[in-house]
């Protein structure tokens, strides 16, 4: 119990009230401007939804509206370790940070676009494995048995732990001597992999690691997908004969797309800007397994160039952008979710 | 109704204990600043971050020797942070752009290259009186004519430790060394272990081939050298020839390796003297990295130490406070008291001298290495040469790279480092 | 695909006892994978001195002793890291439900202009790269006096999972038919109680859910928790873990029994949220 002392509880308790205090105050100024703005000023018929929204929008707006600007700035300018004060902004200096992500090496020799060409590559591996393990297991945990709710229960403790934990606990099963796997293939008269050491296995490793920490989730959100598919659907195309494999590509896909489509957007967008696995089970930093928010982190804070970075920082994220939506266009998936 | 009676009434109560907090927390604040401005025998409060952990004890020093300075003077306190070495660095940085940075940093000499090329630490030549330190130590945070830094410990250098029940008189030369590698290399024990992800355990070898990482004006990287490719090919054949060193080691695993008994030797620093002391006891032998046979010269590991270093805008009470508190801390019975607690070698000429070191042979082997060290480099060019080594040197052993193309490597990739840093 | 694996994957009615002990047999290797890692965790923290690495893949190893829990539990501040954890943790996720679920509900009852960019903009977030906000963030907190307090923390991490929430409460939200509420209005009751009345008791699912996310937000958080509180005294778990490792040295078996009663609270928050786990996730939403 060492540490824990009644100061300290009694100073987080104050602390607590304080920060409640300073949210309700401001809430309620930020209603108050927004109520007298929008009923009384402008007479405008949505004043209710705006007041339900403005807190979190003024929360929103500091919280990303500032760094992006800040970031912005700071991708016009030079700083590094040597420029790290006094640095010069200016067009020029952002123009060369931009030049320099598409013609000199990211990070020591990787270029962007094999860096790029890496990450869509890691992306697409893992969300596919997410869908389709996530969807086998749905799809067997979709029916009255027994123990499904023990099976369901153990399922997820992937996504319950604490993420570091179980990156780091990967890290050590990867292990060339003691990791588990290694100790398995010895045991079977194989040769160990050198994870830590080789590019692909490292790679591979990364994989292995994430594919192990996502598919709980997926697997969670097609089940509810699953559960929501009315039972009637399927014994009417009992009556008319059909297939296991048409019910599934004539019902069960479709009528699981408005849930699978955002699923599948946010997946990408999590696992492409997944910064814990790829950093943490890369223990030797290796470049063959950056990808372009861990190089981002590395250009940044290990490497200082901090101009740099926030130019690549807008790059990647004006990347996710496109692929949205271009995604959401081509789908008409999200549809659904913004049109009533 | 009722219910929202009751809220409202907690949420009143809660908030006017938080005002009262509140406002506690706003009348503090003057007090303190007039504080600062009147006499020192007002409260200091002093940010100290150290990269010291406390899996080797070596925080719960920092943090007693914090609190014996406070019993002595009791209006200096201490918030002493412990932060890993990368993250002692990248916060620092960040906190001091935010313009609220710690009061005193206890760090690595390689810190000093970013922070003077950042501009956030001053040189302590006018604070303190150097010459009561080891030569070498204050070297190491010698740059640009100034000094950096104030040492605490000396050495952080690597050397041969080896397990006395296997290895009853440590080699002298590296053809004593793989031949009696091969002897103990059997079963799931092995002749000789390192941490062979990072090029710290690199560079002692390059320097018993006779390279150097820098040419003469010490910025300048000379990793493609005939010395860097031998070296290389040294340590694949360690691997691939001799067939006395794991297929694949990290840090983690030659340390434990060598604590089971499964490893004869490890090269590995004075930090883990007091753990292998913990598991070894007298079975614990400490000798130099045997010399390289081709060239006939003792391998060179780097020499730094530990070191106090003030930021730059630090002045005042605090300064005060501060350079009290760094000469306390570097005084012989401290000093001493630190050569008992970590074994690690004083900084301060008067306890080198002292018999306690003479008269332990694990610390003697350790000084005994020290003699054929070289200081580490602190320029920020050299965070370049690290990144630049490490791949290449792990593609060399697992491998995947001739020697010749691997040096190469290096040097193109320090090369091009450096010219990003501009 | 043949047919048999196609009857195996898709007919659920009518299953033969040897496809269901198929099932079974895949559910459960399924469920070793997920489970082992975690055993490995649990398997280190019994064993004695510092050894994580040991050749052994026996779960309760030979020598099994409680030390490490002795001494994560008394000579370490674990209860100051846990309390810590707690408190940020449990206040950012009231604070963050609240304020997406009133969010959520204006996107998902009124058709206002520039609804659609709203939602795409609140998806855009979801791309910006962590390490890009780091020093923004900690800058801003600097000037406002932010750093060392809870404050900085709670906002930042309440705010940063607003629009994840409310994606996922717009779509339960949609589920209820809006005559529900019509209904209710015409017994003269205002659409603001009649979003409290009705909507939020039926929508506890989903709340239940955000409040969960907003919980393993924060709960997870360490790049932001270091750079924000610098003082012991303040250390979440998160940080309390990390000073357990040294620059070379890493005390695993305190490590990893730390890990493991760090892991309880979440473990616990999912069994007791695991009945809304599924009908709550509804992102998208199916209608009808």
């Amino acid at each position: 119990m060492r540490g824990l002392t009644g100061k300290v509880i009694a100073e987080s308790f104050n602390q607590v009230g304080f920060t409640i205090l300073v949210i309700i105050v401001v809430a309620a100024i930020v209603e108050l401007f927004v109520y007298v703005l929008f009923s009384k000023i402008l007479k405008n018929k949505y004043t209710l939804p705006v007041m339900l929204m403005a807190p979190a929008a003024v929360g929103l707006l500091l919280l990303i509206i500032y760094p992006i600007a800040f970031e912005v700035r700071l991708a016009f300018s030079n700083m590094s370790l040597r420029h790290f004060k006094n640095p010069t902004f200016g067009i020029a200096q952002g123009w060369n940070n931009f030049k320099l992500i598409f013609t000199e090496p990211v990070l020591k020799q990787v270029m962007f676009f094999p860096l790029l060409l890496r990450t869509i590559l890691w992306t697409a591996i893992q969300v596919s494995f997410h869908v389709s393990l996530g969807l086998g297991l749905a799809m067997l945990l979709n029916r009255p048995m027994k123990l499904r709710g023990l099976y369901r229960t153990i399922l997820v403790i992937p996504w319950a732990l604490p993420q570091v934990i179980a990156v780091l606990t990967w890290r050590g099963e990867f292990h060339y001597q003691y990791g588990f796997i290694n100790i398995m293939l010895r045991d079977i008269g194989l040769n160990p992999i050198q994870w830590k050491t080789s590019p692909f296995w490292n790679f591979v490793a990364m994989n292995i690691t994430n594919i192990w920490l996502g598919v709980p989730f997926m697997m969670v959100i097609l089940l509810g997908g699953l559960q929501s598919i009315s039972r009637e659907y399927y014994e009417v195309a009992d009556i008319d004969g059909a297939s296991g494999w048409a019910k599934f590509s004539r019902i069960t896909l479709p009528l699981l797309k408005p849930v699978m489509t955002p699923a599948v957007i946010l997946g990408t967008i999590w696992t492409f800007n997944n910064f814990n696995v790829p950093f943490f089970i890369n223990e030797n930093e290796l470049e063959t397994s950056d990808i372009l928010v861990t190089a981002l982190f590395r250009a940044a804070f290990q490497y200082n160039r901090y101009g740099f970075a926030a130019a690549f920082a807008l790059v990647i994220f004006l990347i996710l952008l496109v692929f949205a939506i271009v995604y959401m266009r081509a789908t008409g998936g999200i549809k659904g979710v913004y049109e009533k | 109704m009722k219910r929202f009676l009751i809220a409202l009434v907690v949420l009143l109560s809660v908030t006017a204990l938080a005002m009262a907090g509140g406002a506690k927390e706003a009348s503090g604040q003057p007090e303190k600043k007039a504080a600062e401005k009147k006499a020192e025998a007002q409260p200091v409060s002093i940010t100290l971050w150290t990269k010291e952990g406390e899996a080797d004890n070596a925080l719960q020093y920092v943090k007693a020797l914090a609190d014996s300075f406070t019993k002595a003077h009791p209006n200096v306190t201490f918030e002493v942070v412990n932060k890993d070495v990368e993250a002692l660095r990248e916060d620092f940085q960040t906190a001091s752009l935010a313009g609220s940075p710690p009061d005193l940093l206890w760090t690595v000499n390689d810190h000093a290259g970013p922070f003077t090329a950042a501009d956030l630490i001053q040189p302590v030549d006018n604070l303190f009186d150097l010459s009561k330190y080891v030569d070498s130590a204050v070297a190491a945070v010698k740059l640009n004519g100034k000094t950096w830094g104030v040492p605490i410990s000396n050495g952080n250098h690597l050397m041969l430790l080896y397990n006395k029940d296997l290895v009853p008189n440590p080699p002298k030369d590296t053809d004593e060394l793989i031949a009696l590698g091969k002897k103990l290399t059997h079963g799931d024990q092995y002749g000789l272990v390192w941490n062979q992800t990072e090029p710290f355990w690199l560079v002692p070898w390059l320097g018993g081939f006779g390279g150097k990482v820098f040419a003469d004006d010490g910025v300048t990287p000379t990793l493609n050298t005939p010395a860097m490719v031998n070296t290389l090919k040294f340590l694949h054949d360690l691997k691939y020839k001799y067939k006395i060193i794991p297929a694949e080691s990290d840090y983690n695993g030659a340390d434990t390796l060598f604590k089971e008994g499964k490893a004869a030797m490890i090269i590995n620093g004075d930090w883990s003297l007091g753990a292998y002391k913990d598991a070894l006891g007298s079975k614990l032998g400490v000798a130099r990295i045997p010399k390289v046979k081709a060239t006939g010269m003792w391998p060179k590991p780097y020499t730094s130490g530990v070191f106090f270093m003030i930021p730059k805008d630090l002045g005042g009470a605090k300064l005060d406070a501060v350079k009290a508190f760094i000469n306390f801390a570097t005084d012989k019975e401290n000093q001493i008291d630190m050569v008992k607690k970590l074994t690690r070698l004083p900084a301060l000429k008067a306890a080198l001298n002292d018999p306690i070191i003479s008269s332990d042979p694990i610390l003697k082997g350790s000084a005994d290495q020290m003699v054929v060290g070289t200081p580490m480099p602190t320029v920020l060019e050299m965070r370049c040469n690290w990144d630049a080594m490490k791949p290449e040197m792990q593609a060399v052993l697992a491998d995947k790279k001739s020697p010749e193309d691997a040096a190469k490597a290096m040097q193109k990739a320090a090369e091009a480092c450096i010219k990003a840093q501009q | 695909m043949n047919n048999a694996i196609r009857r195996f994957f898709f007919r659920s009615r009518g299953d033969s006892p040897f496809k269901r002990l198929i099932i079974h047999l895949v559910l459960i290797l399924a469920c070793i994978i997920a489970i082992y890692p975690a055993l490995r965790i649990i398997s280190v923290s019994l064993r004695p001195g510092d050894r994580l690495l040991s050749t052994s893949l026996a779960i309760i190893p030979k020598d099994a002793t409680l030390d490490n829990y002795r001494e994560v539990i008394f000579e370490k501040n674990f209860f100051l890291w846990l309390w810590n954890s707690l408190i940020i943790t449990i206040t950012t996720s009231v604070i963050g439900v609240i304020l997406a679920m009133s969010s959520a509900y204006a996107f998902s009852r009124w058709n206002f202009p520039g609804r659609g960019p709203g939602l795409v903009f609140l998806l855009a977030t979801q791309m910006i790269p962590a390490a890009m906000l780091m020093i923004p963030i900690y800058i801003l907190a600097a000037r406002l006096h932010l750093i060392n307090t809870y404050k900085g923390l709670v906002f930042a991490y309440s705010v940063s999972s607003i629009p994840f929430s409310i994606w996922i409460l717009k779509g339960y939200y949609d589920t209820i038919p809006g005559e529900l509420e019509e209904a209710a209005m015409i017994d003269g009751v205002s659409k603001l109680s009649a979003f409290y009345r009705i909507i939020l008791p039926l929508s506890t699912p989903a709340l239940a859910i955000v409040f969960l996310f907003n919980f393993m937000t924060a709960w997870n958080d360490f790049l932001l928790a270091r750079i924000m509180l610098q003082r012991e005294s303040m250390y979440t778990w998160t940080l309390g873990l990390q000073s357990l490792q040294g620059q070379f040295q890493t005390e695993w078996g305190a490590y990893s029994a730390a890990s493991i009663l760090i892991a309880i609270p979440v473990m616990t928050l999912f069994l007791f949220s695991s009945r809304w786990l599924i009908s709550g996730l509804t992102l998208g939403s199916v209608k009808g």
